[in-house]
């Protein structure tokens, strides 16, 4: 039922692994779950199906499996085709993507944390923290063309961010923010020719680590912007930016 | 390809076109176009229900919709009949880019109003399709079961919500969100007379 949360279906994968009991009772529960999508069945807009035909005769298809090592040619099958395109096949297979994204999530920081003269062990946790915390995330420190940047916010704390320009997405995080006056919290923006944009207010910090915020939509020459703003943020960026990156 | 028995157009997606969508996926592993027209066709309607049932915006289900068939498309190769239907590994595929879309893109604020909303969702299921047999098994099986039963289900799979989720919703530990998950599908799984 996809009801699972990333580590506990690795676990449950490992489980399974060892068990034919469980798998047969799987096979057959999960037959009895497509079912239920037929009770749901709809016929979509016709215009879909000239679309879908036209995408898959400009699709290539992935040759017939016949290395064992399924989890490296997905990744390989992935780089091929940059975008959001994620192979996905059975759910063994699918969970040894899931760890191998992980893996390859961590390795990315390490590297962007090596590349970057980054020795900052919080800096390095919180990332492998946002890392965990979704597969969005994920997906964004692991893209091909990830860049890491960090900036000082006014006031004390500092930032850690990620970017995909292909994904037009970012991952903030931030680290030792100082709490605000008042009721006031601090309030993520896009600021750019295409138009200021609110991201959101950021999540209250925990152990002094706020975020991971996922930023999407970015647009050439964005900023990505803090501003003091009071409960639910403001409509426009209003005060004195405490913190403006060129993206 | 002539030799594909393509399904008139008053039959339902499903069953019975079981073996059918096997074969097609066989021919379209070798990049038989025709082969892939036949899929959609068997596929489409539970693959855009369940897909909209679970994403909701109607533009952003079309999309998913068609990664779905794409990824069809592009990995029929690899599906394994020892594993599972067809039928089953299309609506898995579907159903998981169906939960990506809405984890990924939608804010919890948004997923906690939808939930609000969500609450017996099979009625609303029920209503929005046309008459057919499956569908009237479906939802005889589903009344079958139990409240907290047929709620988690209908919750975990037609609303995209994680165990935990579906839990703090129902107000129950989520052990007992799990319990209650399994005894229905396998409820439904006899009900359905599901065999494989």
């Amino acid at each position: 039922m996809d009801a699972i949360s990333a580590p506990d279906r690795a676990r449950f994968e490992r489980h399974l692994a060892g068990c034919a009991e469980c798998a047969r009772e799987i096979t057959s529960l999960r037959e009895a779950t497509a079912r239920l999508a037929a009770a749901a069945a709809v016929p979509p807009p016709p215009a879909l199906k000239a679309r879908v035909m036209a995408a898959a005769a400009a699709t290539r298809q992935r040759p017939p499996a016949a290395e064992p090592e399924a989890a490296a040619r997905g990744w390989r099958a992935r780089g091929w085709r940059a975008g959001t395109w994620r192979p996905r096949t059975w759910p063994g297979r699918r969970g040894r993507l899931a760890l191998a994204a992980g893996a390859l999530a961590t390795a990315a920081v390490a590297a962007a944390a090596v590349v970057f003269g980054l020795s900052n062990g919080s800096m390095h946790d919180q990332l492998t923290r946002a890392q965990a915390s979704s597969q969005q995330v994920a997906a964004v420190l692991t893209a091909r063309d990830a860049t890491m940047m960090t900036g000082a916010v006014k006031g004390g704390g500092t930032v850690t961010i990620v970017m995909s320009h292909a994904r037009r997405e970012l991952v903030f995080t931030a680290a030792d923010l100082h709490a605000l006056p008042g009721a006031r919290g601090y309030q993520l923006w896009l600021i750019g020719p295409a138009g200021d944009r609110a991201v959101s207010m950021l999540p209250p910090g925990r152990h002094g680590m706020t975020g991971p915020v996922i930023a999407a939509g970015l647009r050439p020459g964005d900023h990505l912007a803090l501003t003091a703003a009071p409960p639910g943020g403001t409509p426009y960026p209003a005060g004195p930016m405490m913190l403006d990156v060129v993206l | 390809m002539t030799a594909i028995n393509r399904p008139g157009p008053g039959k339902g997606p499903l069953p019975g076109t079981g073996g059918d969508l096997a074969a097609c996926l066989r021919l379209v592993a070798r990049g038989d176009a025709d082969a892939f027209d036949a899929v959609y066709d068997l596929v489409v309607p539970s693959v855009f229900g369940i897909v909209r049932r679970v994403v909701r915006d109607p533009a952003q289900s079309e999309e998913v919709t068609q990664e779905v068939l794409l990824e069809v498309w592009r990995n029929a190769s690899t599906f394994d009949p020892g594993r599972g239907s067809a039928t089953a590994w299309v609506m898995m595929l579907a159903h998981r880019r169906a939960i990506d879309r809405v984890r990924s893109v939608q804010k919890e604020s948004e997923r906690e109003r939808r939930a609000a909303a969500a609450d017996v969702p099979f009625d609303e299921v029920a209503e929005a399709v046309e008459s057919s047999l499956e569908r009237e098994r479906v939802r005889r099986c589903l009344r079958s079961l139990t409240g907290l039963q047929r709620e988690s289900v209908t919750l975990a799979y037609y609303g995209g919500y994680t165990y935990d989720q579906v839990a703090s919703l129902l107000g129950v530990p989520p052990g007992t969100v799990k319990t209650r998950m399994r005894d229905a599908l396998i409820r439904l799984r006899d009900c359905l007379g599901v065999t494989s």
